[in-house]
């Protein structure tokens, strides 16, 4: 296949990345390129330099931080996430999950920034991200900001991004004392795209004390269901409660309906999976 | 710092072989395996990144050469179906695919080697289920996945009571 002409760059720092990006407004950062490669051979979206930021180093490492947070680089890959001891460390659902990203060969190239970044609403690693209360860490020629993940996701294919900015690592704040999370996915076959799946981060001291549930495809980008957390609070952390819990998803969501389901029936799938999510995180948080 | 630009010209080492060549920034790794330097073992099955026909090991990893752009393998060691052979002979895993019938009409074949050969390096005793994870990547269209993955399973050593009988029954025809 036969891409249109495009200009090619490959920076020796972040700093040279973000002058070029700043400074040509058709630029792209190309990052493992598992989507970009294909948005580029269907002539989807059009680009005129591609920035080649994965073998930037300083974009790969996975650092544990004193306080128990984890920070990884935009750059890592899968395999790296799934294969990195300071992951596992304290947060193994990242690497757990990571591990279930399509195949062998996307997981060698893909990026966790380029999954966040491209937002794409069947993207495995965004509701974590959210369940999970992580940071993106985001700079531009002119300086660096922070957005929290939920605040990230604005849309279809669409970020919290401004134009010159590159997203350049990820914080996750470390599981609280008590808490575990949960990770469940309806999917069309087995490590492959997901129909419905919800993500949840819970702390139970006796009962549930705080719970953060995630959906991901019942709208554009993984939502909180602040419902559904509310009525989980105070609550003794069994199974009739969390049940009863997930009833309250409905018809505030309104998820799409395509080839893989209805609308009603992906919404029937989000109580299913908020609740095994949720109970996964109980049960995780209590083996701790 | 690569200077931007739509050529560049790149080193990459596959098989042990250095080439340099000039390369449009747009061309993809794998039309620069087989259509510049006439490798054409590497296959191109789906050009979208779904059925793993492209597979080269890169720098040590497992991945589908119609996924990259050609400038982005400058510097790179790559190694190709071509390169598992050495002095005309098959290597074991090749054997296990011929002796196992692994191949049907063989298009996905040269992909399934490399990531068998891939799969067997990461794990050298992989379970079946393993094995079919890590070839979960590569689409054989003849629906051949029984006999390949025990031709894979039968060069890991670790074969079940069945597989080591399909092996017995195979010598012995």
């Amino acid at each position: 296949m036969l891409l249109k002409s495009v200009n090619y760059v490959r920076p020796e720092s972040v700093s040279e990345a973000l002058g070029i990006l700043s400074s040509n407004e058709g630029a792209a950062p190309l990052a493992g390129g598992q989507s970009l490669t294909n948005v580029l051979k269907h002539r989807v979206a059009s680009v005129d330099l591609l920035v080649d930021i994965s073998a930037l180093s300083e974009l790969r490492t996975i650092t544990r931080m004193t306080d128990g947070s984890i920070e990884v680089g935009a750059c890592a890959t899968y395999d790296e996430i799934d294969h990195s001891p300071d992951v596992r460390a304290g947060h193994d659902i990242l690497a757990r999950e990571a591990s279930h990203i399509e195949d062998q060969q996307i997981r060698n190239r893909g990026t966790i920034g380029g999954n966040c970044c491209l937002s794409d609403p069947t993207n495995n690693l965004p509701p974590l991200l959210v369940a999970l209360d992580a940071t993106m860490n985001i700079r531009a020629a002119a300086g660096s900001r922070e957005v929290a993940a939920e605040d990230f996701f604005k849309g279809y294919f669409l970020t919290a991004l401004e134009p010159g900015e590159l997203l350049v690592s990820i914080t996750i704040p470390p599981i609280p004392v008590g808490a575990g999370a949960g990770y469940v996915s309806l999917s069309v076959a087995a490590d492959s795209k997901t129909i419905v799946r919800a993500a949840a981060r819970v702390r139970v001291n006796g009962v549930i004390e705080e719970a953060r549930v995630v959906l991901a495809r019942v709208a554009s980008v993984p939502i909180r269901h602040y419902a559904m957390e509310e009525a989980l609070r105070g609550v003794a952390p069994t199974t009739e409660s969390v049940r009863a819990a997930a009833e309250l998803i409905g018809s505030d969501v309104e998820p799409i309906a395509d080839g893989h389901g209805s609308s009603e029936y992906r919404r029937e799938m989000a109580r299913v999976v908020a609740r095994r999510a949720v109970l996964a995180a109980i049960e995780e948080g209590g083996r701790k | 710092m690569t200077e931007q630009g739509t050529t560049h010209v790149i080193e990459v080492t596959i098989n042990g072989q250095l080439y340099s060549r000039t390369v449009e920034a747009r061309q993809l790794l794998v039309h620069f395996l087989r259509d510049t330097l006439d490798l054409t073992g590497t296959h191109i099955g789906c050009d979208t990144g779904s059925c793993g026909a492209c597979s080269i090991i890169l720098n040590g990893k497992l991945v589908k050469s119609c996924m990259m752009l050609a400038p982005q393998a400058d510097g790179a060691v790559i190694e190709t179906v071509e390169g598992l052979a050495q002095n005309g002979e098959l290597n074991p895993l090749q054997e296990s695919f011929s002796r196992n019938h692994g191949l049907q009409c063989g298009y996905c074949t040269p992909g399934m080697l490399m990531a068998g050969t891939y799969l067997l390096r990461e794990n050298s005793n992989p379970t079946e289920e393993e094995v079919r994870r890590g070839i979960k990547g590569n689409i054989c269209r003849c629906t051949g996945y029984v006999n390949i993955v025990q031709s894979i399973m039968d060069v890991a050593g670790g074969h079940g009571p069945e597989q080591a009988e399909g092996m017995v029954g195979e010598e012995q025809r």
